[in-house]
């Protein structure tokens, strides 16, 4: 069975080929910005744009044809709105040109079920870390349940927002992992973990009104440390009250050494397992829609209309 | 000194008719956060046992604290955890218990069914790991959350009818505030990503 996945929730446009669970392409493009963050109505342009360029290539890597695809799974949410339609009207319309039936795919859900193939672990927490999400999830009573969350912006948005102020272009990540690399000097940023719930809402104000004596170096070592530190302390939160014994780590985010070495000791030091995701499947991918939808093949659906506000824990899960 | 249990942040051990919590040093963040920590989180815990205690709370009875150590000592209590004995009946004790801390000016930090133990002689609230004095509303609705929730993902088929009662003797015991409280909770749950009553 031929799936393909579209993913389109925010600045990535990307298509996957999964053959019964095997992935055979992944192809994707992200948007970014000379300067500012995304505009939603920017990232829809660019995915658009490169819509079908995106599609033959994933199909021609893969060796099929559109006629060889038998089901197709789209992101469905959440997102942002403009993003979400391509993915949406681009299915919609090769469903009704091909004959093929189609199913939305929860796009958090879908970074989950690629972390388990990848990883070959069967029931981890899984910390979601990217732009707009930071979610610790793990699976309880045939549902994902969200067991920690942010209480305000995402983690990838607040290294974004602070690395804005230092000059750094979006997506600020990699660079303020460098910088944090040569800080020495740890300044005290407000540590807000509240149950399994994190906020950096405050962190973000304080740095906003640091006094900049401290360097760039020293102001991303500080927040590095600060955020990763009330991320893996809500993890391992979730996995002590769930008695689960991994980690992994997805999402943007988790391209970052320091916080994969973070999680790495945490699991270490309770005898739990810890993996991290290879990066192609990290980040919002085509490959991982797929494979969720090649999951969910048996459900039987009808309401395609994009969920913006698409929670986690409002799927059933029946294929578990 | 006999290991009881390892929590996510501390070990408890049973010592004759004490426990001794050990804040554990943990090696993935850097010892200026670790320590830092590990000594307030000692502190403001041993500090609003006392007062809960001192108030007539069921709590354990604080014995001594070493702060350079991250070791509290307390009274050691005889009881099943609330999530494995769980029992809807008992909410309407819980959210007067509750209700009363809250009028010390503390927050749990924690509040869930695994951090109440169920005795002989009722209900007793444990774990201050995460308590902080305040008597903002925002704190306060923190807790109900924490506990609608936990209630929600461990007891889901009697989330309904536990949250009712525990919240209706909450808001009889608290009075004239839990209106400025339940707005708060409701913008809590707001705030939340992708809540679908936004």
């Amino acid at each position: 069975m031929y799936v393909l996945g579209i993913e389109s929730t925010a600045h990535t446009f990307g298509a996957g080929i999964v053959e019964d669970g095997k992935v055979l392409s992944n192809e994707r493009d992200t948007l970014k910005p000379a300067s500012g963050g995304i505009v939603p109505r920017e990232a829809a342009a660019h995915h658009y744009r490169l819509a079908s360029t995106i599609l033959k290539n994933a199909l021609d890597s893969a060796g099929i044809g559109l006629k060889d695809v038998d089901l197709i799974g789209f992101s469905q949410g959440p997102g942002l709105i403009p993003a979400l339609k391509v993915g949406a009207q681009v299915s919609a319309y090769l469903s009704e040109k091909y004959m093929i039936r189609r199913v939305g795919v929860n796009h958090c859900i879908a970074h989950l079920e690629i972390a388990r193939a990848c990883t070959g672990i069967d029931d981890p927490v899984m910390l979601y870390v990217s732009g707009g999400n930071t979610q610790v999830i793990t699976y309880l009573g045939g549902r994902y349940v969200v067991f920690g969350e942010t209480e305000d912006i995402g983690v990838g948005n607040l290294i974004d927002k602070i690395g804005r102020r230092m000059g750094i272009p979006f997506p600020a990540g990699p660079k303020i992992e460098k910088l944090a690399a040569a800080g020495k000097k740890y300044s005290s940023l407000p540590y807000s973990v509240k149950g399994m719930d994190v906020s950096f809402s405050g962190i973000e104000t304080y740095v906003s009104r640091m006094p900049g004596k401290d360097s760039a170096e020293d102001v991303a070592f500080s927040l590095q440390e600060t955020v990763f530190a009330m991320l893996i302390e809500a993890s391992e939160r979730a996995m002590a009250y769930c008695k689960k014994d991994s980690l992994v780590i997805t999402g943007g985010v988790a391209a970052n050494a320091r916080l994969n070495e973070m999680g790495s000791v945490m699991c270490r030091e309770r005898s739990a397992r810890f993996e991290r995701i290879p990066l192609e499947y990290a980040g919002d991918n085509g490959a991982m829609i797929a494979h969720t939808a090649y999951l969910m093949r048996d459900y039987k659906q009808n309401d395609f209309v994009v969920k913006p506000r698409y929670r986690t824990d409002m799927v059933e899960i029946t294929y578990r | 000194m006999k290991l009881m249990a390892v929590g996510s942040e501390a070990r408890l051990y049973a010592e004759g008719d004490r426990v001794i919590k050990v804040r554990d040093r943990k090696g993935y963040r850097i010892k200026e956060i670790d320590e830092q920590l590990r000594k307030t989180r000692t502190r403001i815990e041993f500090g609003i046992l006392r007062k809960c205690y001192t108030a007539g709370l069921p709590v354990p009875s604080p014995i001594r604290l070493d702060e350079d150590r991250y070791t509290i000592e307390m009274e050691r209590i005889e009881g099943v955890p609330f999530d494995t004995a769980f029992s809807a009946g008992k909410m309407g004790e819980f959210g007067e218990m509750v209700a009363k801390m809250h009028g010390l000016g503390v927050f749990h930090g924690d509040l869930t069914t695994a951090n109440i133990l169920s005795t002989g002689k009722g209900l007793v609230l444990i774990d201050f790991g995460l308590a902080g004095y305040s008597a903002k509303e925002e704190d306060r609705a923190t807790d109900l959350f924490l506990l609608k929730n936990a209630l929600r993902s461990r007891h889901g088929g009697e989330f309904e009818g536990a949250y009712r009662r525990f919240l209706g003797a909450y808001s009889a015991a608290i009075g004239k505030g839990f209106k400025g409280i339940n707005a708060h909770l409701k913008d809590i749950e707001k705030r939340r990503r992708y809540n679908e009553d936004y």
